[in-house]
């Protein structure tokens, strides 16, 4: 993820309506009328916000006829989050065997 | 996710070693001492194992995996101050697909009697779910096998 894209992201976090509405649709899709009745704003406002969390690719949205219903984004960083997750699991293996490789050694010669 | 995407991504290990940095520095640099901690899959079968610590030297391994697929790591050594420093780049494969590249820097620091150590790994990402799919069948994190362990033997630590 580049910096950009990170900024984006944050700023689209940081805001208390935009935060509920990222709440509402971890729990599924719903359409602006919904989420703006839920923040208790006026559409055009809704959509404001929802655009700002549409750039920073934490939801995506669907037009179908007249109704354009919002969803969160697929987990676009999955992959690298659970290649990272495996990676730092595997150096901290390596690095507890090396603790007791080192232990096991210097029990049989210590240092002078 | 396609192939055509990289993602960047840091992390950083710290550990407190008993020992000195000139002896800890010798399980990064001597062949021997290394395979003692770092050879972590018994069940995976050495095609190759080259071993080269020097600057500009090269650390490579093929290995087939207990399920068939090809899996490597290559790393170049691009400076190495002993005892307190080495920093290398390495990517891997599995499968013949590249999956990441990483410039990995570690760092020793004498402390009293101990030695601390400071593992940055800093990583492109270019695989896809299905290649990291394809390597967690079977492997599974090391907290896995703890978390089975702890299950298997209820008191053991006692």
């Amino acid at each position: 993820m580049n910096v950009q894209s990170l900024d984006r992201a944050f700023t689209a976090l940081a805001d208390p309506g935009r935060r509920a509405m990222v709440e509402r649709l971890s729990r599924g899709p719903a359409n602006v009328k919904h989420l703006a009745e839920l923040g208790r704003m006026r559409l055009p406002s809704a959509l404001k916000h929802l655009r700002v969390l549409e750039d920073g690719g934490l939801v995506v949205s669907q037009k179908a006829g007249r109704t354009r219903t919002y969803s969160m984004a697929p987990g676009a960083f999955d992959a690298i989050r659970a290649w990272v997750r495996q990676r730092e699991a595997a150096m901290n293996d390596a690095f507890d065997r090396l603790e007791k490789v080192i232990e096991a050694d210097e029990a049989n010669e210590p240092r002078p | 996710m396609s192939t055509a995407e990289i993602h960047h991504a840091t992390f950083v290990i710290e550990r407190v070693f008993q020992t000195s940095p000139e002896r800890a520095f010798r399980y990064w640099s001597d062949r021997a001492l290394k395979e003692r901690w770092n050879a972590c899959h018994p069940d995976w079968n050495v095609l190759e194992d080259g071993f080269d610590f020097r600057v500009g030297g090269v650390e490579a391994k093929l290995w087939r995996t207990a399920d068939g697929k090809v899996q490597t790591f290559t790393a170049h050594y691009l400076d190495i101050a002993a005892p307190y420093r080495i920093v290398y780049a390495f990517e891997m494969s599995l499968g013949g697909q590249r999956v990441s590249a990483s410039l990995a820097t570690v760092e020793l620091r004498g402390d009293g009697p101990q030695t601390l150590m400071k593992y940055t790994e800093q990583i492109a990402f270019f695989g896809t779910r299905a290649a990291l799919d394809a390597r967690t069948e079977g492997t599974g994190s090391g907290f896995d096998r703890l978390a089975s362990l702890i299950d298997a033997k209820p008191g053991a630590a006692d």
